[in-house]
């Protein structure tokens, strides 16, 4: 099933918690989405600390199966031949390797990866199941980012080897995440994606400690102030 | 009275700060820098608490955490530990387990009772007559106890925090010091821990005139400081040792999960007090305690003292009390050869009058005992007998103790270490210990100081080795110790007793020695009757003076005794650093601030959060709830079931997978169908329902129960891997948003954003469609659980909240009401419809809960189904039946779990039951045996208090019961199902 063009707006599932914070609005994938959240003077600051965006717009699909890396590699896309690696697909969309025969494909605002795959795959062919992801998706950067983890996560994240492209699926405040890290803008950028129906959990939680070491929610124009956002 | 020194090179206090507080009422000043203890010894406080049997004055004893006679409460926190609890601004400090105050405490007179309360007296005393010991248990209960809990305190949310790092070095004395050196330049990440505010451990009190001390310390601190790869986290206590190297570390606001590769205990040894008569009074302390007085606080601790010493420690100690114009009255030394080192020579130039081979045979309080005013020692046999015709008395106010010491080794024993005892050190030394653990210094029963330095590099190269850092080098040689620091046994034996062994529970030598005839003559019996080693220090100055106490007795070698288990947590940890933030994972669906904003009361359901009803300004819960289920059932109503869990499963055996995991048959479900689906588990219990959908030939869709998702989805993958089924499976619970329009006029709304057919005839009842709804992609099944035409639709959950929008505007012209679970289960009940876990429990089957109609035995296989053929073929223990009170009933109502009684027996229970209005009557389910379950039988339920009602078993299901209201038109489908 598609769903028609005139459907309505999809919403993030960290809507709820972010109508109370956001001061300004864009819309993107067809979701509203924080673009500031306060003063661009407070989000300066929150940037030198730890700050949080929510990035659930990105459209992702997954899949799964025996027979799912042929049929990525038939449909032209590579994966990452480790498991729990990632590999670039262009213009920042990715495809993650969950397991041996798992994957996740997210792409960049204006890229159409996971909707081809998607639609490719239908109710899958043999071998291949897809997966619907619906998850929620924190960016977390700033220098404080490994104090923010510190208190959250009992997994080592700065022993981890940036350029190897790792994926961590690990438990954070008690629910599973998948994390990928990296860096952006010189900074350490991390993705956090989880189930969406504990998204409001996760996120207040690391907003309220974020908080208490200077950080906390900045919008999507604050955290990529040099990128076009909107299609 | 003492009072400060002047200034101590090294000392911790900064004498810029003054700081000013209360303790007992009276005013007090300090510096930062102090703690409570220091504090009031410098301002002439001898007297700082009252002990837990006898209520006995106490003062100062060790100053290094384990004073627990002089703990205090301080606003809403309680027992706080005066030897180490840091000096503020404004604290207003009690001594804790008083009546009446510190000087005036009502309880005192428990010391002139001591002789009618020897240790196990409670077990004895109070047993007869049998009826009196509720009382004397309140008794006990409101004498004994330690500080006050303000049940009023505020929260305090501590974060929780990981860390990691190569080596953790337990202890920054100078073996761990060193240890962190060596082990930094074989390019470890380390972290040294201690629970000191500053580092250096014996290094920054133990100086005894020695210029080797205070040069070693200033060159590990440098060493330590150029060293960015050596993190020192101090004021932080190693509380535990768990598995994998994994040390929580306690400090003033968190606990710190520590995961370290390797672990290096440095914790030293805790100096032990000598066992003799009034060895407790205020004024006596371990010489170290007196050492940490005057080099850490600038506190004068005495004007005149006796040393009692058994090691070079206590001649140290001696030089440095006569350096800081402490007139040493005596030293004595229970040796008959005194003290071998060159230390006895520089205290007899320091004209300090040795007594070797003497005791102390007794301490002199003045009047009110809160300060000790002499000492009457006497010389000791070789068999340790005082010889008391020979005693002479000292005068002084003070005395300190250096008998010897036991090594701090907690930690190493929860790591799985062994001991063996030591007999040219007297004390237990580890003799194998797990791998990545290493012992240094102290702990490892090396003593003087350049061998503990020598001992930490040992440590920190071999620490570095097993993680395979650094250059190979050979083998770091320690020098044994040449005489014992620890004599065999510093014990005095009194006929007035009040020798005690253990400070915190007033435990005395004789105490031990009834144990013994009473028979409990072994450590962890004996520990259990005296309770020695059982007080908030947890044994840390007693348990090895009762175990040499227990050697004595029972003629047998320390080593054949043993020690006592050493559990987590090293010291007392705050419950609200244990609580830490509260991460209780919540899950809402996505439509969950639409809940919010109608004014929904939300319950738990598992980790989710359902709207349990709708509150409506000025209506009770009932009422609301009575208005949700009349919208069902004469119009309309919405409800979010996005908690259910939602499974799908591809692939040419998914059919044949769904034979085998659910008691129906699902090969023969048409595309566009749904039927009721149960799940047992191999011994036949009912374990989790729900609704399969068939999309495709070969792509099924199917619900669980909401608390089950997980469960079932693990134990279905486990069962694909082991079938080797071609079977794809996909938990896509948290990706869907449902909900459950029902009603009447369900079929009309729906009809208003579905872009395909809704009649029945083409969406019958139990079939299953996809489609757009409002133009969002959706999965519709037409079900009936709440016994009306209704549709769950299942959407993508970025699009629940539109979807729930689109329907509430919709059906607005009907009146439409959302609804809770509350309503939901009334509206169920009415249609007899089981709720798993709530209706049945882990010991259910689907014989007795009514539910043989969706197992189909004929099959070749499913889980449980031998179970079931075994259990078919048996009576039944119990079965499900519904009843009904009699409409004339006005009484206290009966519920859920009531038993149902049959003469003098337990005959069944109630498991769901509630007032219907459709019924006007109230209705419910409940487990009877076979003999009962006849319809018009009548049961009988007791209810709270005892009364006892009358109900009657009718057919279910209560309402609709041709189903007509949900089918509209029954199709051969809904046939098969039903």
């Amino acid at each position: 099933m598609k769903t028609d063009p005139v459907a309505p707006l999809r919403t993030s599932p960290l809507n709820a918690t972010l109508a109370k914070l956001t001061t300004q609005w864009l819309t993107i994938n067809q979701m509203r989405v924080a673009a500031n959240i306060g003063t661009p003077a407070e989000e300066r600051d929150k940037l030198q600390s730890v700050a949080l965006a929510d990035l659930s717009h990105l459209k992702r699909c997954g899949l799964k199966g025996p027979g799912a890396e042929a049929w990525l590699k038939s449909a032209g896309i590579e994966p990452p031949a480790g498991i729990n690696q990632w590999a670039p697909l262009g213009n920042c969309s990715l495809i993650a390797r969950l397991a041996t025969s798992e994957f996740l494909i997210e792409d960049n605002v204006g890229q159409d990866y996971a909707d081809r795959i998607r639609l490719q795959l239908g109710r899958g062919v043999p071998g291949v199941t897809p997966v619907l992801r619906q998850d929620a998706e924190i960016a977390v950067t700033g220098p404080r980012i490994n104090e923010l983890l510190l208190q959250t996560c009992s997994f080592n994240f700065a022993a981890l080897d940036l350029p190897a492209r790792p994926i961590v699926m690990t438990s954070m405040i008690g629910i599973s995440v998948l994390v990928i890290p990296g860096t952006w803008r010189d900074a350490p950028f991390y993705q956090i994606w989880c189930d969406g129906t504990y998204a409001i959990y996760l996120w207040e939680h690391l907003i309220e400690i974020a908080e208490e070491i200077g950080g906390g929610a900045v919008g999507l124009a604050a955290l990529f102030p040099d990128t076009k956002l909107e299609p | 009275m003492s009072g400060r020194l002047p200034i101590v090179p090294g000392e911790w206090i900064d004498r810029n700060q003054p700081i000013e507080f209360t303790f007992e009422g009276q005013r007090y000043s300090g510096f930062a820098g102090d703690t409570i203890s220091s504090a009031l010894h410098a301002a002439g406080v001898r007297a700082m608490g009252r002990s837990f049997k006898y209520h006995r004055l106490r003062g100062i004893v060790s100053m290094a955490n384990h004073d627990v006679n002089t703990m205090m409460q301080i606003g809403e926190k309680l027992n706080l530990r005066a030897d180490v609890t840091p000096l503020e601004n404004g604290m207003n400090a009690m001594a804790i387990n008083t009546r009446g105050g510190l000087r005036a405490d009502r309880l005192a007179i428990m010391d002139k009772l001591s002789r009618f309360l020897p240790v196990g007296f409670y077990y004895k005393a109070f047993h007869t007559p049998k009826s009196f010991f509720p009382k004397w248990e309140r008794t006990i209960r409101n004498t004994s106890g330690l500080g006050e809990i303000k049940f009023d305190a505020p929260r305090i949310k501590t974060p929780k925090r990981y860390d990691f790092c190569d080596v953790l070095i337990i202890g920054a004395g100078p073996s761990g010091l060193s240890a962190a050196i060596t082990a930094a330049d074989a390019d470890a990440k380390v972290v040294v821990v201690d629970e000191n505010p500053q580092p250096g451990g014996s290094l920054t009190y133990q100086r005894g005139v020695d210029s080797y001390v205070d040069n070693a310390l200033e060159e590990l601190l440098g060493a330590v400081r150029l060293r960015p790869s050596i993190r020192l986290m101090l004021a932080t206590e190693a509380a535990g040792y768990y598995g994998d190297h994994w040390v929580p570390l306690v400090d003033k606001d968190k606990i710190t999960k520590m995961r370290a590769r390797s672990v290096i205990v440095a914790t030293g040894a805790f100096d032990q007090p000598a066992v003799f008569r009034n060895n407790d009074l205020p004024g006596v302390m371990l010489a170290s305690a007196a050492q940490r007085l005057i080099y850490r606080y600038g506190v004068k601790p005495f004007d005149s003292v006796v040393v009692l010493a058994t090691n070079t420690e206590g001649y140290r100690a001696a030089l440095d009390f006569h350096r800081h114009g402490i007139i040493v009255t005596a030293l004595i030394d229970l040796r008959a050869r005194g003290e071998g080192s060159e230390f006895a020579a520089r205290v007899q130039k320091a004209g300090i009058k040795v007594l070797n081979g003497f005791c102390i045979y007794e301490a002199i309080g003045n009047r009110v005992k809160d300060h000790v005013q002499a000492v009457m020692v006497c010389p000791i046999s070789l068999k340790g007998e005082p010889q008391t015709h020979a005693a002479q008395t000292i005068s002084c106010d003070g005395m300190a103790m250096s008998v010897g010491f036991t090594p701090a080794l907690n930690l190493l024993y929860q790591a799985g270490m062994k001991t063996r005892y030591d007999q040219t050190i007297e004390q237990f030394v580890p003799a194998g210990l797990p791998a990545g653990v290493f012992a240094a210094g102290r702990a490892n029963g090396i003593f003087s100081i350049q061998s503990k330095i020598r001992d930490g590099e040992r440590a920190g190269l071999e620490a570095a080795r097993y993680l395979g850092l650094g250059a190979p080098v050979g083998p770091v040689i320690v020098p044994a110790e040449t005489s014992s620091p620890t004599h065999p046994y510093p014990i005095i034996d009194h006929p007035k007793g009040k020798n005690f062994v253990d400070f915190d529970e007033d435990i005395q030598v004789k105490d031990f020695v009834n144990a013994a005839q009473e028979g409990f003559d072994n450590i962890e019996l004996m520990k259990r009757y005296t309770t020695v080693g059982m007080g908030p220090s947890q044994g840390k100055h007693s348990n090895m003076n009762a175990i040499r106490i227990l050697a004595k007795i029972t003629g047998k070698p320390i080593q054949e005794i043993g020690t006592t288990t050493a559990r987590p947590f090293f010291h007392p940890v705050p419950l609200s650093h244990l609580a830490g933030r509260s991460f209780y994972p919540e899950r809402v669906t996505p439509i969950h601030d639409r809940h919010a904003a109608l004014n929904a009361k939300f319950m738990q359901a598992g980790v989710w959060l359902r709207p349990e009803y709708y509150q409506v300004n000025g209506k009770s819960k009932d009422e609301a709830v009575r208005e949700e289920v009349r919208a069902v059932r004469q119009s309309l109503g919405l409800i979010d079931v996005g908690t259910l869990g939602k499974l799908e499963v591809y692939g040419e055996d998914a059919a044949e997978f769904l034979e085998r995991i659910y008691t129906g048959r699902f090969a023969n479900l048409k595309v566009g169908m749904t039927r009721y689906a149960l799940m047992c588990d191999e011994s036949g219990v009912i374990i989790d329902d729900g609704v399969v959908a068939r999309l495709a030939e070969q792509h099924f869709y199917f619900t669980t129960t909401t608390t089950g998702s997980a469960t079932v989805y693990r134990e279905l993958t486990r069962l694909i891997a082991m079938w080797r089924l071609n079977v794809g499976i996909v938990n896509v619970t948290g990706h869907y948003a449902a909900v459950n329009l029902a009603g009447p006029k369900s079929r009309e709304v729906l009809q208003l954003l579905a872009d395909f057919d809704v009649s029945d005839t083409a969406f019958p009842y139990l079939g299953a469609r996809e489609g757009n709804v409002g133009g969002i992609a959706a999965r519709l099944m037409r079900v009936g659980f709440v016994g009306e035409l209704g549709y769950e639709i299942h959407v993508p959950a970025e699009y629940g909240a539109s979807l729930w929008d689109l329907l509430m505007e919709a059906g607005k012209r009907f009146g439409v009401r959302p609804f809770g679970v509350e309503a939901q289960r009334l509206l169920r009940l009415e249609k007899g419809h089981v709720i798993i876990g709530q209706d049945t429990d882990g010991l259910t089957t689907p014989f007795e809960a009514a539910s043989g109609f969706a197992v189909k035995m004929e099959k070749p296989f499913f889980i449980g189904q031998r179970s079931l053929k075994i259990i078919q073929a048996k009576p039944l223990r119990q079965t499900l039946v519904a009843f009904v009170l009699d409409k004339s009933h006005t009484g206290p109502a009966a519920k859920e779990c009531h038993l149902i009684i049959d003469g003098e027996d337990m005959a069944g229970r109630v498991t769901s039951v509630a007032m219907s209005e459709a019924l006007d009557q109230i209705i419910g389910l409940a487990y009877v045996t076979p003999a009962l379950a006849k319809v018009g039988e009548k049961i009988h339920i007791r209810i709270d208090g005892g009364a006892m009602v009358e109900a009657t078993i009718v057919k279910l299901p209560f309402y609709d019961p041709d189903g007509a209201r949900q089918k509209i038109s029954p199709t051969p489908e809904a046939q098969i199902a039903t």
